[in-house]
């Protein structure tokens, strides 16, 4: 009966090869340098944010007169109410959803456009106007300042949400574009050539082929955009003026009170609920981001 | 080439983009360009000036050039930080065997938040009264005497200003050249290693080389986003104090939107874009070069 049972049982004994191929190392200097020196720039890089979230959460007082650097004697949620009630930050919010949809959508709808032309398309000055798209890359946005904002006031647009958005996504554009073709490369002629074959013009084929294709190059694209434009500020701080249109890069300004005395621990609160969408995102999908930024500029 | 693509669809698929792009990239550059040659308020009539502000840039304007000079340190501070941090940690990383993608994840987290944040962060991080982090830290391991007001001393201000921009972006880099190390083929590293190669060796010799495109790469994004910093030291000292941490884009943008010269600005703009492409230019040069 023992006999019979224990084939059914799953396999517990351990695997014999990795005892043997896999000696017990001794840990090495150089290894035990290296995990304490990463250790030690992880925290550099990560406790200032840490320190940011707990100062968020701890009493004024507490925060005033204890070890600021101390873990907090008590916690509590006040900052968050005062954060919410000293600013706008739900108006900050919401414009800044505005600006990073509008933007994305402009991103991705045309930077798939122009890769479309000039990748799949293709034609006799397509080399030319990559070279064109190229020079955003490189270019400063500073250096738009000065001319949008003369153009802007002359149309009208200063002072809304196309002000923030147009600059935003033609500098992004490009590459946007650059991370379209490279991936367009990738998708084999003789898909184009059947569809080709069975009717379909380069409309359909867009529709239907290149753009259905290239989703998880959309998301890669939306993520690393959205970092950037989420958290503009220089656009927003040149362009806009009224308060309705503020987005939550210049939204946290306002805690700065007059003659210079900040309220630390609300401030710090205002911060951490304006970094949680885009950090939610981040680590949800931090897969994916990382393998775009990844791949986007490897492929370079 | 798709078969029957026709004219009209390229323009179709053309147009649009490369008219944004054009509004919003194109024509400002060519425009700063024009209005560079003007002298102009906003308000009054435009007056051409020819090469006046050039002239005036280069030889009468002190705060330019010291502008220039801080622009250039702070490129330094940050290639250094973000480059070398960057192949530091991604180095050590190959050697880790667990916890790979939490320690990318905790080394990218500083990219994703606003830099008016990290400007307040790091205002309370130098600040003395009330004592911030960073002399704290100093109190403690004995080296009370370098504590300062690390914002308002004119020797420290600008490196103080620029470990921030450093300190965000590492991860970024980080990522980009960890992906190339771990694409170096492993027949080659053990090829190496069966040779005797030592730990330095295999990196200089072997690595480095095998990753050089992706260095470049990083290098003139890391060049180009150094030279366009802004946010950071617009926001934690406006330029001050007097012109100790002003950049070329701080003083061009309070030349356009406090002065309201335009003109001027304009200028400045202009170099500022001749900086960066013979910054791409030169690293491309010396890069090319030493690889042949």
């Amino acid at each position: 009966m023992i006999a019979q049972t224990a084939p059914a049982a799953p396999p517990t004994t351990l695997p014999p090869t990795p005892t043997i191929k896999r000696r017990r190392r001794k840990p090495s200097l150089y290894r035990t340098l290296s995990r304490v020196l990463i250790m030690l720039i992880v925290i550099v890089q990560v406790y200032p944010l840490a320190w940011l979230f707990l100062t968020s959460l701890r009493t004024e007082h507490d925060f005033a007169t204890g070890d600021p650097f101390a873990l907090p004697s008590s916690l509590t949620w006040e900052n968050y109410a005062r954060a919410f009630e000293t600013g706008d930050l739900g108006r900050n919010i919401l414009n800044s959803f505005i600006v990073t949809m509008g933007a994305n959508v402009l991103i991705v709808l045309l930077g798939m456009m122009a890769a479309y032309a000039i990748q799949v398309l293709g034609f006799r000055l397509s080399r030319f106007v990559r070279g064109l798209f190229l020079i955003g890359i490189i270019v400063p946005v500073q250096i738009a300042l000065v001319p949008l904002f003369i153009d802007y006031s002359t149309v009208n647009l200063l002072d809304t949400y196309q002000s923030m958005i147009i600059p935003l996504a033609g500098f992004a554009l490009p590459m946007s574009i650059y991370l379209f073709s490279s991936f367009f490369e990738y998708i084999p002629r003789e898909t184009y050539e059947a569809a080709s074959i069975d009717g379909a013009g380069p409309y359909r084929i867009f529709g239907l082929i290149t753009l259905p294709l290239s989703l998880n190059t959309v998301v890669t694209v939306v993520l690393v955009n959205s970092i950037f434009i989420w958290n503009d500020f220089v656009f927003a701080n040149t362009f806009v003026l009224s308060e309705e249109l503020k987005t939550i890069p210049l939204g946290l300004q306002n805690y700065i009170g007059a003659m210079g005395k900040v309220d630390w621990t609300a401030t710090f609160a205002a911060v951490c609920v304006t970094i949680t969408p885009l950090l939610l995102v981040f680590l949800v999908l931090n897969k994916a981001m990382i393998q775009g930024l990844e791949s986007g500029a490897t492929k370079g | 080439m798709l078969p029957n693509r026709s004219r009209t669809s390229v323009l179709v698929f053309l147009l649009p983009p490369l008219l944004l792009y054009c509004a919003a990239v194109l024509f400002p550059i060519l425009q700063s360009l024009f209005l560079s040659f003007f002298s102009w308020n906003g308000i009054s009539d435009m007056e051409f000036v020819g090469l006046a502000n050039y002239i005036r840039m280069i030889t009468a304007d002190d705060i330019f050039w010291r502008s220039f000079f801080n622009a250039l340190l702070y490129l330094a501070i940050c290639l250094v930080l973000q480059l070398g941090g960057a192949l530091l940690v991604a180095s050590l990383l190959t050697s880790l065997r667990r916890g790979r993608e939490l320690i990318k994840t905790l080394y990218l987290l500083p990219a994703v938040i606003s830099t008016v944040a990290i400007a307040f962060l790091f205002v309370r991080i130098y600040s003395i009264d009330p004592v911030g982090l960073l002399n704290q830290l100093l109190h403690w391991v004995g080296l009370g005497t370098f504590e300062r007001a690390w914002l308002s001393d004119v020797n420290t201000v600008l490196a103080a200003v620029s470990a921030p921009e450093g300190w965000r972006f590492t991860g970024l880099y980080m990522l980009i050249i960890y992906a190339a190390l771990i694409a170096v083929p492993k027949e080659l590293e053990e090829a190496a290693v069966l040779d005797g190669a030592s730990k330095w060796t295999l990196f200089t010799k072997i690595r480095f080389p095998y990753i050089r495109p992706v260095w470049i790469t990083t290098t003139i994004m890391a060049t180009t986003y150094g030279l366009r910093g802004f946010d950071i030291p617009y926001l934690m000292t406006n330029g001050g104090p007097g012109q100790s941490s002003e950049l070329l884009t701080t003083y061009m943008y309070k030349t356009a939107f406090t002065s309201t010269d335009f003109g001027y600005a304009s200028t400045i703009s202009v170099f500022i874009v001749i900086e960066c492409l013979v910054a791409v230019g030169l690293i491309l040069f010396m890069l090319k070069r030493k690889a042949d």
